[in-house]
């Protein structure tokens, strides 16, 4: 455990580095705030409510889903890619290590240089630049906790495809794949409420809306209450659980077709 | 000096050897034109979802923001096909292998884009030629051989708009350490440039018109075809405001260049 820690902190470390790079994603994430706030502005015109959200609702949601959105992505598939064509992979197979933890970790201490600089900025900004108050309710107590869920199923995916890597070496097309169909189908930029009935029904089966719907809501409708929120993490962890052993059992078949030349 | 023909056939050259090199994961090259289709064809879905609550998003039809996103598609294809290696700058230039591409008698510019083809865009180019015809069908708009010569400028102009502002962003790597989030930024800001410029408040259409200007990627020159007797005098300035752009960002480019250092390893 202590070895895995030290590898979060190392990748903590790493984006402490790249301060520019920080600042940019803050100024970054004001001018797409804003952005998609004349959006919605303009979707909702002068509506009080739109598929039983307010302006408020909406916004918050999708506000605090582009901080998030930057918080989730763990780059993990495009990570391995690049060590398994370097041959990097090698080196950490032959060490005392759990693949899937290491590359849990070392993204996790990313994620928190993340989370303290990008995704606290943004709520600082939607309260006091946008003049959003974010109601009180226990959604946003549970929020953490469904946050930390949704990182981990993300997490599963792009594991998922790092270990497709075995097979293709270049992630490229499959990354960009993934990154459409959970974009779109977790309600990372439209709350789910906006699609159609039948197609709704059909995304809540799906894992995608374990990573941004389910936290976003928690925030954007606090007051839903337990026996709302309570099923929802209970998804969230049934999820966790099924993707976190499903690409387990994928890697013992995948790295029996690893081969790494020379070096 | 090199003549236009010279740069032609050296660049038929150069992408022969790429496309041979790529087909090496050729999984992931089938895999990747796939993707490139579904995620052009995203938008188009956010936009079909949102419609499904409201009319008309500030005075535009859903027939016609399809429209525009033809038109958007088909402007940003040029720089993912041409263009795509500027992501790689920043490595090379920290790596100091920038440092080759000074040593050829090249156009230097020439020569660094010219190491990537990304034939993936062309599955994006022709996505979006699908969409610009359906969508101009449905809305019954009439083609004459001067309009079709019109879109051909217009697209042409668009396509420099969008190459010249990823380019300017990417030339960031010549002066910070890390320009991937600059370039980041720029590629978010993008997915904009389909919607109408109607829905910003002064400041930000301002900036969207004469700062960092998404509206002349789609928004503007679409309105020619769209509603060719209310358009505004600014829209005509769309053919002049590539080639500006593109010779400002070649300015800047040739700065960001004379002054790389390397890395003195």
């Amino acid at each position: 455990m202590k070895a895995y820690l030290a590898m979060m902190r190392g990748a903590y470390m790493i984006g402490l580095v790249y301060r520019f790079g920080f600042l940019f994603s803050i100024a970054g994430n004001l001018i797409y705030m804003s952005i998609t706030y004349f959006l919605w502005r303009s979707i909702y015109q002068d509506r009080e409510t739109l598929r039983g959200l307010t302006f408020d609702e909406t916004y918050i949601y999708v506000a605090l889903g582009s901080a998030v959105f930057i918080l989730l992505k763990t780059y993990v598939d495009w990570q391995m890619s690049y060590d398994i064509r370097e041959g990097m992979v090698a080196i950490y197979l032959t060490k005392p290590l759990d693949l899937q933890l290491y590359e849990l970790f070392t993204s996790l201490g990313f994620a928190l240089h993340a989370l303290t600089t990008v995704t606290l900025s943004t709520f600082l900004l939607l309260i006091f630049v946008f003049h959003i108050e974010i109601p009180l309710g226990i959604g946003l107590l549970l929020f953490p906790f469904s946050l930390v869920l949704a990182y981990l199923v993300s997490f599963c995916f792009d594991y998922f495809i790092g270990l497709l890597a075995f097979y293709t070496e270049s992630v490229w097309g499959l990354s960009i794949t993934k990154e459409v169909i959970i974009t779109v189908l977790s309600g990372a930029l439209i709350p789910l409420q906006f699609f159609p009935e039948v197609i709704r029904k059909i995304l809540l089966w799906l894992p995608f809306q374990a990573i941004y719907y389910t936290p976003l809501t928690m925030v954007a409708k606090p007051n839903l209450g337990w026996e709302t929120f309570l099923p929802m993490l209970g998804i969230q962890l049934f999820w966790v659980a099924a993707l976190f052993a499903l690409t387990r059992l994928f890697y013992n078949q995948a790295v029996k077709v690893l081969r790494i030349s020379g070096g | 000096m090199h003549s236009l023909k010279d740069y032609l056939r050296l660049y038929f050259i150069i992408e022969t050897q790429y496309i041979k090199a790529r087909m090496q994961y050729r999984a992931d090259f089938l895999i990747s034109s796939i993707g490139m289709f579904f995620s052009s064809l995203a938008t188009l879905g956010i936009f079909w979802v949102i419609f499904h609550s409201i009319p008309d998003l500030a005075g535009w039809s859903f027939m016609q923001l399809v429209f525009i996103y033809g038109f958007y598609m088909i402007a940003i294809s040029p720089m993912q096909i041409l263009f795509d290696h500027i992501w790689q700058i920043r490595f090379h230039v920290q790596q100091g292998t920038f440092l080759k591409y000074y040593f050829r008698p090249l156009n230097m510019m020439f020569y660094y884009m010219s190491e990537m083809f990304d034939s993936k865009g062309l599955t994006q180019l022709a996505a979006g030629i699908v969409v610009l015809i359906y969508a101009s069908i449905q809305l019954d708009l009439s083609w004459t051989l001067s309009r079709v010569a019109l879109l051909l400028l217009t697209l042409f102009s668009a396509s420099l708009v969008q190459i010249s502002i990823t380019v300017l962003a990417g030339c960031a790597a010549f002066w910070v350490l890390d320009a991937y989030p600059v370039l980041g930024l720029a590629w978010r800001l993008r997915e904009f440039a389909p919607y109408p410029m109607n829905i910003f408040d002064g400041a930000f259409r301002f900036t969207f018109t004469f700062i960092i200007p998404l509206g002349f990627v789609a928004f503007y020159p679409s309105q020619l075809f769209l509603q060719p007797e209310e358009v505004s005098s600014l829209v005509y300035f769309s053919p002049l405001v590539g080639i500006g752009l593109f010779a400002l960002t070649y300015w800047v480019w040739t700065k960001g260049v004379n002054s790389y250092t390397g890395t003195g390893s």
